[in-house]
């Protein structure tokens, strides 16, 4: 039994005092939830997605409740960049983690542009590609779909800011490994894996799609399995590190993670059914590895991955 | 629609008392004195079902005084149904008070108008109403008599109830916006809650007569705290509860979407666009 358990993770230059981001598009800017959890125990806030131009997002309804999870159509609603940098960034200096901001785009061109704008603010750590959203027409998921496109988009990004960048994968995919080779290549800091896997639910009363987008995108404890794995195969094949994600509700969903390569974990649905979940989430991971005598987290990642090498070895980190 | 939203935060609270007013309708009432104390007519908890494996639910504050507040729902789906199985001595948690709910400054005469379960989010700015000595009507609508739950309630609290079934097996028979297009004591504000349907005519009769309203709309809510923008409705652009930035629909008009849970629940009846 040890108590002085490390917590601690490094996401490219990113220094987390815990590996919890929350997901983006999932918790605002932070402050929506700072009435039910205290921020300074969670690693960090993964920003709502920005894009070049303001977009209303999507009709309604964009929410549907499913078996375990749930299915969402938001469509990137979003203020715009221009307004963005204006109005809402200078709010976000004062939480008390760390800031990431989330990038969307339609072109190579558009995701440079907002990456380079957005990543020149001090108030934004470290920034999140989002090529992987589900809910906007065509466009939006075709990056994380094409390998080329992939290796285009992270390598003009890459060239407008040193701050950490992480790239969002999709699970929508057949090859998700080959592309996660992609951005590593082209200059990726770390990998989110996975983004929301296509779904769609059907009213049959009304014989209509439930989702004013008809599809949409499914998250929640339903999709853990799923991502579970594309982390395994994506740890396999790169050695950056991967940030976790999808139906993590509880330290032992974490770790599931956590030990098939992710570095850190990303809740997002998880904080829809109890605000608290994060701050449970490290404290059971502190109880979790103290009781097996581990000091610090960095050095059960990848542990159930046979072949599987830690990305902080690469840094000259134990573990 | 208060400009000031009172200081939520997580209430691990127990079970009071459960009441089952109608089959499928359960009241829940839970000791939670901090709630109660800093709730406003019109606002909601997201309640945690007690299972934890499942997403929190959105539900109206019915009561709010002393150590206790209490919910009030249909039992429609397995989040409901874990709540109906609750019981006395039992702990559940909710996060709230949530929303901006009615403003009832300067009103002289009120209608408020529920449907159905729409009637948990009324008792609050009723009974404030009558607190201040304002004339307070209950326009009260339900498929059945069954259904018309806790109409009694009201009446004790000083309203004067009017209500309607379908069935016409209490009240007058048809639906309840009928009655209020209907009065010849005309309200200077109307205040309704219950199945869209119903706050569409309710919008359409209170334009009619020149009155101004506010609509509780309820949407299905994910995070309910204005963090997923999974909830919007088209708002006029230049309402005072839109959110900072505009947009165009398809269609090309100037709309903007605010987050049910967060600008509202309570929105002016002649600023949405839906
Ligand atoms: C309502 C909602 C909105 C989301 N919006 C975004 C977004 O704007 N950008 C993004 O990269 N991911 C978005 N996501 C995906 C989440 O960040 C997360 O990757 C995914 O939901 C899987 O994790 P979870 O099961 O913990 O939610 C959204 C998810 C939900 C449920
Ligand atoms: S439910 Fe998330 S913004 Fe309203």
């Amino acid at each position: 039994m040890v108590t002085d358990v490390d917590l601690s993770v490094r996401i490219g230059s990113l220094e987390l005092a815990y590996p919890t981001l929350m997901g983006s598009g999932c918790y605002g800017s932070g402050e929506e939830f700072a009435p039910f959890i205290d921020l300074s125990k969670i690693g960090g806030v993964v920003l709502k997605s920005v894009t070049r131009a303001p977009r209303l997002g999507n009709p309604t309804p964009r929410l549907v409740q499913t078996p375990a999870g749930m299915l969402n159509a938001i469509g990137l609603q979003n203020p715009g960049i221009d307004w963005y940098l204006e109005h809402d960034v200078a709010k976000f200096a004062s939480r008390p983690c760390a800031v990431i901001g989330s990038v969307a785009g339609f072109s190579v061109d558009d995701y440079a542009y907002v990456a380079e704008r957005l990543a020149a603010r001090d108030e934004i750590h470290a920034l999140e590609l989002n090529i992987s959203c589900p809910n906007v027409a065509a466009e939006g998921e075709t990056f994380a779909c094409d390998p080329r496109l992939t290796a285009r988009v992270v390598k003009t990004v890459r060239a407008t800011t040193d701050k950490t960048l992480i790239v969002k994968l999709s699970p929508n995919v057949t090859d998700i490994a080959g592309i996660a080779r992609e951005a590593e290549s082209a200059g990726a800091d770390a990998l989110a894996v996975i983004n929301t896997v296509r779904g769609m639910a059907i009213d049959v009363n009304a014989w209509k799609p439930r989702l004013g987008n008809v599809t949409g995108g499914l998250s929640g404890p339903a999709i853990r399995p799923v991502a579970v794995l594309a982390v395994y195969e994506v740890a396999r094949a790169v050695r950056i590190p991967i940030v976790g994600q999808g139906g993590i509700e509880t330290a032992s969903d974490a770790l599931e993670f956590l030990l098939a390569g992710a570095s850190a974990i990303s809740i997002g649905t998880g904080n829809f059914t109890d605000p608290r979940i994060p701050v449970r989430i490290v404290e059971e991971l502190h109880a979790y590895l103290a009781a097996r005598g581990v000091r610090s987290l960095r050095e059960i990642v990848g542990k159930a991955n046979v072949g599987f090498a830690n990305p902080y070895q690469y840094e000259g980190d134990e573990g | 629609m208060r400009a000031l939203q009172s200081p939520a935060s997580v209430h691990d609270v127990l079970v009071l008392d459960r009441t089952e007013l109608a089959p499928g309708v359960v009241l829940l009432g839970f000791h939670a004195p901090q709630l109660a104390a800093v709730t406003q007519p019109g606002q909601f908890v997201m309640a945690v079902p007690p299972g934890g494996e499942r997403a929190a639910v959105a539900l109206g504050i019915y009561e709010a005084q002393g150590d206790r507040a209490s919910v009030m729902f249909f039992v429609c789906g397995p989040r409901t149904r874990e709540f109906a199985g609750l019981r006395e001595g039992d702990r559940f948690s909710v996060s709230g008070p949530l929303g901006n709910g009615f403003t009832l400054d300067g009103a002289k005469n009120v209608a408020i108008v529920a449907g159905g379960v729409g009637i948990a989010s009324v008792l609050l700015p009723a009974q404030a109403l009558v607190r201040s000595h304002v004339r307070t009507r209950l326009f009260y609508g339900a498929r059945t008599a069954e259904l018309l739950v806790d109409r009694e309630r009201f009446e004790r609290e000083g309203c004067e109830v009017i209500c309607a079934t379908d069935d016409g097996s209490f009240g007058h028979r048809g639906f309840i916006t009928q009655a209020l297009a209907a009065t010849e004591d005309k309200p200077d504000l109307i205040l309704a809650c219950g199945p869209s349907p119903m706050l569409r005519a309710t919008a359409f009769v209170a334009g009619e007569l020149g009155v101004a309203a506010q609509l509780s709309l309820e949407e299905t809510f994910a995070c309910g705290v204005g963090g997923c923008w999974g909830c919007v409705v088209p708002l006029d652009r230049n309402s005072a509860q839109a959110p900072g930035f505009p947009g165009q629909d398809e269609g090309g008009s100037e709309v903007v979407y605010a987050r049910i849970c967060k600008e509202g629940p309570v929105f002016w009846a002649h600023e949405l666009r839906w």
